[in-house]
């Protein structure tokens, strides 16, 4: 199988990459009708599995899950899962054949072994649904011509998919119709009744394409999402080790302190988060992060390129033939740092206080979701693709470092994102190096403004907040929180 | 000689807390002396110089009006609320009983495995493999190992509260009953010097609060100090001091708080679009055939069969753990077993093509755990308007007419100077008084009402009960939950009880004394 991508004209890749259109709500007022009465098959009960399920059906659609024998035998919890919510569940011969729609919510990893033995059994003019488009886009997959492929990628773990959509509301979504098979022209209008029926149309709708999805969530997961938030969690507590702050206290500020401070970043964007430091603090943080995003410009360059050329997906799937090597070794690495090994101490931080004490995470944050947007939009993908997968996701993976540091966000992302995140990590901390010599307790560990009499001058504070209110990100962000503000916060800290 | 409590953290969030001093040669035989405490909630004195001398052998009962500082007066205790004055507790240190204040919390916040307290509220009707929460055993096992207590003193006390068949549940599947029963054995079991139990009886069935009172007595005999803040009358004999909070000062009472200290202020007229009768789609709202709902092993419903006509009143009756939620869940379209149940609502099979949706359009629903799981941090207004679309916060703009009914609602409960306030910031009573008012904003067919009255006083609980009696002369069909006789609305006229998942007993209401008492007591 051949990249897809690679295959395409010039043109017709620019093309692609700039499918984007947020979808206004009067696009949805056919509700779940497209897929009314259609028998939805749905491979796989893992997380997205099952609350996508349970969403579709409580919308008034007829599902079930398809398993592979092994598993229904073995009475495994994918087949627990779907009998006890009383779902009807049988094996790919039994459902597939008779299946309008087959939704394929397995590991990326499995996805071709999937597609290959699921595609025979699959009627004439049914549909294929995946949520991520890697097996299309980067392993080339081709699909029998007579079958629609598309995608609906809810933007949020499982269980929150399920949680908005009971509360009445959901979780932003990305939708996307393969042009090569489209062959009916269904597909658009059953990825938005599939779209109704899990709720994501309540939370904003974002019409991408699978080459535009796969080429943003790859570039967004390995350098802003995962990879930063996993060097600048590392270095910063390293670095506190070293100037003699309490150990435990060191462990705390970093696993809550990603979260306390990106849930600013949800709410009001960058500039939002940096309004939460004092004057001062904000200028040092400004400043800080320029000279960051100048250091780590040509690393988020590189790692775009390899995604757009596919090297990374190449390099990637050879470390899948060869039994996942480099990845069980670099997990096992992240696994011992000092970080992960202190247990965060009995110590209580206010809520400013991990701002205040924290800074440098704050110029991180700030210099990774701008480099990540701006690397992207540069690539030809567009802003409101580059803004869910950049600034939207931060706040999400950060919720999971502070469930259980950063072994739980390697465990909970795809193997694909932890993959880019090892790969990202081990370039970014030695490029750091000199920059991370001179920062000092002020920035990490301490009150920024202790000893300080907070005093700036009014153009440069001014400048400053020009430069962080215009940036295209806090453009484009405001305008897509508008239709998500009434997101639960998620918070453990 | 005064020493500010000093707050012991345990597992945060759980509302243990710590208070403790030296004990001196005037104050020995007090156990708990505050004076001069004040403290103000935003502008408004919650407490100004309130004093208080709690003494050994004395055990109180706290009352008050719905946020009179009940609550913040037993957190200022425990250290747990930033107060002006002083806090001082004198310990025996010589006694078998810990030397510790113990505050049980109304309500009880536990989170999962991973320390996030983020459920939903039909989580706990869903099978997943991936367990999130602890079980009762761990949970009970994880405290005793933090107390170093003995595990199996907790037997008898699991018995005497008929929590026994819960021990391998988890959290999240518990009911509020069942959570305030766990937390109840967790403080008997500690045996603290001075132990303070907010809202006791909360969602406790009546067998379980008789075996309650014996065991606080037992308590007190060992020599625990009690304070327990609720409005009951059915006290343990132990009880033999009262007091309540009015106006921001303490008040010692003769007896037990009764409703007399409370005065509803009565006199508003139903807004008009409640006067109307609902619209029915059908005279059938809800039918169920053999209904079985099991998770694994446990069989939770047995062959239920009851059927609820449009403009009947119902009285839903159990003891905890019966069925009574599951029972309700079914109806309200929050249960995923519905689907292979032989069930009708609102005229139609479900699982039919219908969604959740278009059956809670026809539904006004509360319960605790409801209550439990709601967005704390939406307004009063909000939570309100969010009525009409059935969901948890409101996320759509109300063209004006729905607003003025909105706005006429809140006035009715008297909630207009509070309407711009986040539910988190108000005392639970009127967080109630809130959600009651969320479930009758469409005027539904169907009032659900699953202990709605929980957490409320007296004149409240009338006020309520008066509503609702109101509202189903208009005709509203109404299913109502409630443990207590005395509480409940005088309307009802039908009575299905459930005993371990099975029907035991569906019949009419004999309204004998009903006339003699038909005088309603609180005029509008």
């Amino acid at each position: 199988m051949a990249n897809y991508f690679n295959t395409l004209p010039l043109r017709e890749q620019l093309n692609q990459l700039g499918v984007c259109d947020f979808m206004d709500n009067a696009e949805f007022l056919d509700g779940v009708e497209a897929l009314k009465g259609k028998k939805i098959v749905i491979v796989g009960c893992g997380a997205q599995g099952l609350n996508q399920g349970l969403n579709l059906r409580d919308s008034g659609l007829d599902v079930s899950y398809a398993l592979r024998k092994e598993a229904i035998e073995a009475k495994r919890d994918s087949w627990k899962n779907a009998t006890e919510n009383n779902f009807k569940v049988g094996t790919y011969e039994e459902l597939i054949p008779n299946a309008d729609v087959v939704v394929n919510l397995t590991p990326d990893k499995q996805h071709t072994s999937v597609v290959n033995a699921v595609m025979p059994l699959m009627k004439k003019g049914a549909t294929l649904l995946y949520s991520h488009g890697f097996n299309i886009v980067e392993e080339g997959m081709q699909i029998r011509k007579d079958l629609t492929v598309i995608m609906v990628a809810p933007k949020c773990p499982g269980s929150e998919v399920r949680a908005e959509y009971v509360r009445g509301f959901g979780v932003p979504t990305l939708i996307a119709v393969h042009p090569e098979n489209d062959p009916e022209g269904k597909g658009l209008a059953q990825a938005k009744a599939y779209c109704v029926g899990t709720g994501g149309h309540r939370a904003g709708v974002l019409k991408s394409s699978f080459v535009a999805e796969v080429k943003s969530d790859l570039m967004g997961e390995q350098t802003i999402l995962c990879g930063l938030l996993q060097t600048g969690s590392i270095l910063s507590f390293d670095k506190m080790v070293e100037k003699g702050i309490d150990a435990g206290y060191a462990s705390k500020l970093v696993q809550y302190g990603v979260e306390v401070i990106t849930e600013a970043l949800k709410h009001g964007g960058v500039s939002g988060m940096m309004d939460r430091l004092s004057n001062a603090a904000k200028l040092k943080a400004f400043e800080v992060s320029e000279e960051l995003k100048d250091i780590m410009r040509p690393l988020f360059q590189k790692h775009q390129d390899d995604i757009m050329s596919g090297e990374f997906s190449r390099t990637m799937m050879e470390d899948w033939a060869n039994g996942d090597k480099n990845l069980l070794a670099w997990r096992a690495e992240t696994g011992e740092t000092a970080f992960e090994k202190t247990p965060a101490g009995d110590v209580k931080i206010g809520e400013q206080e991990y701002f205040d004490n924290y800074l440098l995470m704050v110029a991180f944050v700030r210099a990774g979701v701008e480099l990540a947007f701006e690397t992207m939009v540069e690539a030809g993908i567009k802003p409101e693709s580059a803004y869910y997968e950049s600034l939207h996701e931060t706040p999400l993976i950060a919720n999971t470092i502070a469930r259980k540091k950063l072994f739980e966000m390697n465990r909970v992302i795809s193997d694909t994102a932890e993959y880019g995140c090892y790969l990202f990590d081990q370039a970014c901390k030695p490029l750091l190096g000199d920059f991370m010599k001179k920062v000092d307790v002020d920035l990490v560990g301490k009150n920024f403004n202790e000893g300080k009499d907070g005093s700036v001058d009014n153009a440069e504070l001014v400048r400053v907040n020009e430069i962080l209110r215009n940036h295209p990100v806090e453009i484009v962000g405001t305008k897509l929180r508008k239709a998500m503000t009434a997101m639960k916060a998620i918070k453990t800290a | 000689m005064i020493n500010q409590s000093d707050k012991h953290s345990l597992s945060s969030g759980e509302g243990w807390g710590k208070a403790t001093s030296l004990s001196s040669g005037e104050g020995r035989n007090e156990v708990l002396h505050l004076s001069n405490l004040s403290f103000k909630h935003g502008k408004i004195d919650v407490f100004s110089n309130l004093n208080w001398i709690v003494k050994k052998g004395e055990n109180w009962a706290l009352g008050g009006v719905s946020g009179s500082g009940k609550t913040a007066l037993a957190k200022a205790i425990i250290g747990d609320l930033d107060v002006a004055g002083s806090v001082e507790t004198n310990f025996d240190l010589t006694s078998s009983l810990r030397p510790e204040t113990l505050y049980v919390e109304s309500w009880y916040q536990f989170k999962n495995v991973e320390g996030v307290a983020n459920f939903y509220y039909q989580q706990r009707y869903t099978s997943q493999q991936a367990k999130e929460t602890l079980t009762v055993n761990a949970e009970l096992a994880h405290f005793g190992k933090e107390k170093s207590l003995n595990l199996s003193d907790t037997k008898s006390l699991i018995n005497a509260l008929g929590f026994a068949e819960l021990s391998n549940s988890q959290l999240i599947e518990l009911s509020s009953g069942e959570h305030k029963k766990l937390q109840l054995v967790k403080a008997l079991w500690l045996q603290p010097q001075l132990l303070i139990i907010d809202q006791p009886y909360t969602g406790l069935d009546a067998a379980s609060r008789k075996n309650l009172n014996r065991l606080l007595d037992n308590a007190a005999e060992k020599g625990t100090t009690l304070i327990l803040i609720s409005n009951d009358e059915e006290l343990p004999s132990c009880v033999n001091r009262y007091a309540a909070i009015a106006n921001g000062k303490l008040k010692i009472l003769d007896s037990a708080p009764s409703s007399d200290f409370a005065e509803a202020d009565l006199q508003r007229e139903l807004p008009k679009f409640l006067k109307q009768a609902p619209v029915y789609q059908s005279e059938q709202i809800a039918k169920m055939v053999n209904v079985n709902i099991s998770y694994g092993n446990k069989k939770v419903l047995k062959n239920i069969n009851w059927e609820v006509k449009a403009g009947e009143k119902w009285l839903l009756q159990g003891h905890n753990g019966s069925g009574k939620s599951t029972l309700l869940s079914l109806i309200n379209g929050d249960h995923p077993q519905s689907y292979a149940n032989e069930l009708y609502l609102f005229g139609k099979k479900r699982g039919s093509g219908e969604s959740i949706w278009d059956i809670k359009q026809h539904i006004g629903l509360i319960s605790p755990e409801f209550h439990w799981y709601f967005d704390s941090n939406a307004t009063v207004w909000e939570s309100v308007a969010s009525g009409l679309y059935d969901s948890v916060g409101l996320f759509a703009r109300l063209p004006y007419s729905k607003a003025k009914q909105v706005d006429e609602t809140v006035e009715y409960f008297g909630l207009t100077d509070c309407k711009n306030e986040r539910l988190a910031n108000l005392p639970l009573g009127k967080q109630r008084l809130v959600l009651l008012a969320r479930t009758v904003i469409k005027n539904p067919e169907l009032l659900i009402l699953d202990e709605p009255c929980q957490g409320l006083d007296k004149a409240q609980t009338e006020y309520f009960n008066h509503l609702v009696s109101e509202l189903s002369q208009h005709g509203m069909t109404i299913i109502y939950v409630g443990h207590f006789e005395a509480q409940l609305p005088k309307c009802l006229s039908k009575k299905l009880v459930l005993s371990h998942g099975e029907v035991i007993k569906n019949e009419n209401i004999i309204k004998e004394d009903k006339a003699k008492d038909s005088t309603v007591t609180v005029q509008f």
